[in-house]
């Protein structure tokens, strides 16, 4: 039987000129991510991590090569067809939380099935649900600046499942927590990628991931320098 | 790739009811600022009224309709100008400050024109607002200024409620306050839209990724 892929890269690049020097953040990743896997992207600073996550989330367009998104080759999709995939097909977490400060916990969960047409009735229970789920069911109407670093990213994560995407894209979601608070993120994270198949990407320096990853891709220079599969370990856990 | 699946792509909306809400958040957020914006457009508004209270005074004493002499008409027109200038520069840094939440937005699915959308909405209340006291503070200004002792009560109001003396095209039955009221409306929304439009409209541009990378 054939391997379905959500997301694939062939030979991604991304290049940035700065005055007379070109920067390669990117050069040359061909990468394949099994649905409902756990990868976590290590590198050293400047190594591409969230270029790559950029690329993957159809927030950048690639300088060279391609990326696919459930077999679709986002080059080819327009503004409309990519703010709609951003919407349902991909969940963004993101190092600095990134709520909208205006709103409410359920308000920010709610915004992008907003955007994806779900009635309200809808949006407030399942928001609720989505809350509830990462444990803030008692933090529902607190905005971003009342609730704690670890509280507004389970904010962001319920956010980020709002619409049921294939794939969760995270750039450092615990570089900004501690580290109790860091491995409840990852736990959470861990949890819901099990428990919905969701396919988890994360960009992160935190030697913690490793332990939840099913695989590990090592980046360096852009390039992809190593990959650890950690399979054994996942099948592990999963038959406790 | 053998095959070539595509997407079955849905609809992306915004309905105005949610931005609308959301943008009076984002007015009652940023409260004080968004009063200092009001206040060029108060200042404009008021500007023009006190000139039009005035020359209507002056010509319902003359008993003709009241019209601006040329170099009013050059100050006001330099005086919204200089609201509009006033208004693109502080959209321009509420936009630089809200860049990455920009960047979030558009994560979430926003299209370029939702984005847009909430930033003229916001210019489109602080125009109301801002129309709505710039009338009320014009026309006091000038009544105190156009107040002589041989002018008298009755000739000031009968100057602001009679229909003739300021009138607008196709609305000539309105008492001339009525009529400043919504010229001063009509004003400020369009100064406050047109100062806006820029700075929103580079906004609703910006690439996602950059926008997440920028720091304030
Ligand atoms: N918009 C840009 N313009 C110019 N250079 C850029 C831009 N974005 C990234 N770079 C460069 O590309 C390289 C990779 O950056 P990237 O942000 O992907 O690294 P990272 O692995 O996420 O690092 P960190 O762990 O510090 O977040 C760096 O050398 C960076 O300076
Ligand atoms: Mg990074």
């Amino acid at each position: 039987m054939k391997y379905e892929y959500t997301v694939e890269t062939e030979d991604l690049a991304k290049y940035y000129t700065m005055g007379p020097a070109i920067v390669k953040a990117l050069d040359g990743i061909d990468l394949r991510v099994r649905r409902g896997e756990y990868l976590s992207v290590m590198g050293p600073s400047g190594s591409g991590k969230t270029t790559l996550f950029n690329m993957i989330g159809g927030l950048d367009r690639p300088t060279r090569g391609r990326v696919y998104i459930d077999e679709v080759d986002i080059a080819k999709l327009d503004a409309y067809e990519l703010a709609w995939l951003r919407c349902r097909k991909i969940g963004y977490i993101f190092q600095t939380f990134n709520l909208i400060p205006v709103l409410t916990a359920i308000e920010n969960v709610m915004l992008p099935m907003i955007f994806a047409g779900v009635p309200r009735e809808e949006r407030i229970k399942k928001a609720t649900e989505l809350l509830q789920r990462v444990g803030l069911g008692d933090r529902l109407y607190h905005k971003p600046g009342e609730l704690s670093g670890g509280q507004q990213q389970r904010v962001a994560i319920a956010r980020a499942l709002a619409n049921d995407p294939a794939i969760i894209l995270a750039d450092e979601p615990t570089a900004n927590l501690d580290m109790k608070t860091g491995l409840e993120i990852i736990g959470v994270m861990r949890e819901l990628n099990q428990e919905k198949g969701v396919t988890v990407i994360t960009a992160t320096h935190d030697l913690k991931m490793i332990d939840v990853s099913d695989r590990i891709v090592y980046l360096r220079d852009g390039k992809v320098e190593r990959i650890e599969t950690r399979r054994e370990i996942a099948i592990e856990t999963e038959e406790i | 790739m053998s095959a070539a699946p595509s997407l079955e792509i849905g609809k992306i909306t915004l309905p105005f009811g949610e931005a609308f809400r959301i943008a009076m958040e984002d007015i009652r957020r940023r409260f004080i600022r968004m009063m200092i914006t009001a206040a060029s457009v108060i200042l404009a508004v008021g500007f023009m009224d006190a000139l039009l209270v005035l020359t209507a005074v002056g010509s319902a004493m003359g008993g003709q309709a009241a019209s601006l002499k040329p170099f009013q008409l050059w100050i006001l027109f330099i005086s919204l100008l200089v609201c509009v200038v006033g208004i693109m520069n502080s959209m321009l840094i509420a936009v630089a400050e809200r860049t990455r939440e920009i960047g979030t937005w558009k994560c979430l699915g926003a299209l370029d024109r939702h984005v847009l959308l909430l930033f003229l909405i916001e210019a489109m209340l602080i125009g109301l607002v801002g129309g709505i006291a710039g009338w009320f503070i014009g026309i006091i200004t000038g009544l105190i200024y156009s107040f002589q002792p041989n002018v008298g009560i009755a000739g000031v109001t009968e100057a602001l409620t009679s229909p003739s003396v300021i009138a607008l095209p196709g609305l000539s039955f309105l008492p001339s306050i009525v009529s400043m009221l919504l010229l001063s409306l009509l004003i400020a929304i369009s100064l406050s839209m047109i100062g806006t439009l820029y700075p929103a409209y580079r906004a609703a541009k910006l690439n996602p990724a950059e926008a997440l990378r920028y720091e304030v």
